[in-house]
């Protein structure tokens, strides 16, 4: 029995996170504590969600790193599968040791296309209830989605959004017949600057929450403590 | 938002946190030299002109917001006609609902929290407590209205400038609310699943077997048997460690084990509060007469039985919620909770239930 199946009554409750890291060098301050909270986080989840007496039956964490396509197209995205905890956690840290602050270039940066490749991830569909997170952390803005530059980029992903309005879609809402995202389930919390998009985004998608920061001080207003709470919270 | 901002007036003086918040954010914020609570909602979200959405999107996004525009004035205006009501000044009503941008949000009183254990008052206090949060879910049950998410953090224990002994319990949050027999669909509705009653808990899962008309406020009373065996002994009722909420035991048939420190006629009361079929539970009016001396909330015995495997005791709550005491060293917890001459204890307080009669 793991940690979680202790709480596994009749309901049972799927979690899902996608942590979306700018892997930018100017984050690089910042980026080993954002890798430390990463791997401490399945632990104090299982502690708050135990607390919170909520039955969660399943955790799975996925990591998209992004720096920019404009910039250098080979190392734009870094994508990994979704780990299921406690069982593939060594897969899970390993992906994560190995993230290393480089490049970018100016801002902005490619944060909206690894947002729509969270959004397109394989969410659980199954158990009773479930929630679906995404995390963004970056000290950037981004890029508008599907710039020119970037769709030259030759490991640039088929098939993303065509502009923000196509990516709102994708988001979804609560009538929304095109949505990828499952509305009851998804959160999407964002340690970024107040700056486009991230501050047009909060406004105007639903279940979005914008903890600004100061641009290109690489999230370092955020206690580690305070993002790992924040984001138990929106479980 | 940020600490900072101003949103119609009102400028945050607290960094906004989600803590408790569920679909919110939430902060403090002061206006004309008074203090406020603030919540930004998380959805819906109204479109704004001049985005490339189409025209199809706009009208859905739309349809949403008319909705919960609705739901929220329903709500809010049969609060305030009830202004005048007993009770009706211990429920923190919305002072302010409007949208700003794409973002609803909504204004209430500040509420100055005592600092106090409401586990740790006398019996007398907890009567007190117990009869005043009763009064307020009176006063939206009398209007049909279901709070749909009571427990400890819904209901704030507010510090007196007199300092007088008595706290009274001050209801918050009506953002679940709806009226009874017509909750949101089961993907929509809210509630805290660990004080949620089980047709609650069924209707989440989409069970075949209760429909929307079998959430009434009758759900509210199983979630009040939950809150009062909470604030007399520091937890919740244990039941079954196959089931992770009271709520989850009692839809299996399960039983709920009340303290035996509490009189008879407690776990009485406690037991027909927290009944599966929703209309054998004690409506609000029965409840308030039955718990009319302060006997009934007195515990035998001082010490505490020692946690068990799965009582379930609620956290995060903005209450002060005192770490959970074990027995006395080479006292066992049914020692502990034993009269000293070994005998069972009965109560002499007798309770007419009445149940049955819901609005």
């Amino acid at each position: 029995m793991n940690g979680y199946d202790q709480y596994r009554g009749n309901l049972r409750y799927a979690v899902d996170i996608v942590m979306c890291i700018d892997a930018t060098a100017s984050m690089g301050p910042v980026l080993d504590e954002v890798k430390r909270s990463a791997l401490r986080f399945p632990e104090r989840l299982q502690e708050d969600m135990a607390q919170k007496r909520k039955a969660v039956s399943q955790l799975r964490l996925k990591v998209i790193a992004f720096r920019d396509f404009a910039d250098y197209a080979d190392d734009a995205l870094q994508e990994s599968e979704f780990f299921t905890m406690p069982g593939e956690a060594d897969k899970f840290e390993a992906f994560v040791r190995g993230l290393s602050p480089v490049g970018g270039g100016d801002v902005p940066e490619s944060g909206l296309e690894a947002l729509a490749m969270a959004i397109r991830a394989p969410w659980e569909r199954g158990l009773d209830r479930r929630r679906h997170v995404i995390v963004m952390f970056t000290d950037a803005p981004a890029h508008p989605i599907g710039t020119p530059e970037a769709r030259d980029a030759h490991t640039y992903p088929a098939g993303l959004p065509r502009d923000s309005d196509a990516l709102l879609e994708e988001w979804g809402y609560a009538r929304s017949q095109q949505a990828l995202m499952e509305n009851s389930a998804k959160r999407l919390v964002l340690f970024a600057p107040d700056a486009s998009p991230w501050d047009g985004i909060a406004e105007e998608w639903n279940m979005t929450i914008l903890f600004p920061s100061t641009a290109g001080q690489g999230l370092e207003e955020f206690e580690m403590g305070e993002i790992i709470n924040t984001i138990a919270n929106s479980i | 938002m940020k600490i900072g901002d101003t949103v119609n007036g009102y400028r945050l003086i607290t960094r906004p946190c989600n803590e408790d918040a569920g679909k919110s954010v939430w902060a403090f914020a002061e206006r004309d030299g008074t203090e406020y609570f603030i919540k930004r909602f998380l959805e819906p979200k109204r479109p704004q002109a001049g985005s490339g959405a189409s025209a199809r999107s706009r009208e859905l996004r739309l349809a949403e917001c008319r909705d919960f525009e609705r739901r929220h004035s329903e709500v809010g205006e049969a609060l305030r006609q009830r202004r005048s009501d007993s009770g009706s000044g211990n429920l923190v009503v919305p002072l302010h609902f409007f949208v700003a941008g794409s973002t609803y949000y909504k204004v209430t009183e500040k509420v100055v929290v005592a600092d106090a254990d409401p586990t740790s008052f006398s019996a007398k206090e907890k009567l007190v407590l117990l009869r005043t949060l009763a009064l307020s879910v009176r006063v939206l049950h009398g209007i049909g209205i279901v709070h749909g998410d009571l427990k400890p953090t819904n209901v704030l224990i507010e510090r007196r400038p007199d300092a007088t002994a008595f706290h009274p319990a001050k209801l918050i949050d009506f953002d679940d609310s709806y009226l009874t027999g017509r909750p949101p669909a089961p993907g929509v509705v809210g509630g805290d699943q660990l004080f949620g009653a089980p047709e609650l808990l069924r209707y989440m899962r989409e069970d075949p077997g209760v429909p929307a008309g079998a959430l009434t406020v009758a759900g509210d009373m199983f979630s009040v048997g939950l809150l009062a065996h909470y604030y007399l002994t520091r937890r919740l009722p244990d039941h079954d460690s196959e089931f992770g909420v009271p709520g989850e035991a009692v839809a299996a048939g399960a039983a709920l084990a009340f303290d035996e420190r509490l009189p008879a006629a407690t776990r009485d009361l406690l037991g027909a509060l927290t009944s599966r079929e929703p209309a054998a539970r004690p409506s609000i009016d029965a409840f308030l007469a039955a718990m009319d001396d302060a006997r009934l909330c007195e515990l035998a015995g001082s010490p505490l039985p020692a946690t068990p495997a799965a009582s379930s005791r609620p956290s995060g709550s903005r209450l002060h919620m005192p770490s959970f005491e074990a027995p006395p060293p080479g006292r066992s917890a049914a020692e502990a909770v034993r009269p000293p001459d070994g005998a069972p204890r009965r109560s002499r307080l007798k309770i007419n239930l009445g149940g049955g009669d819901h609005p």
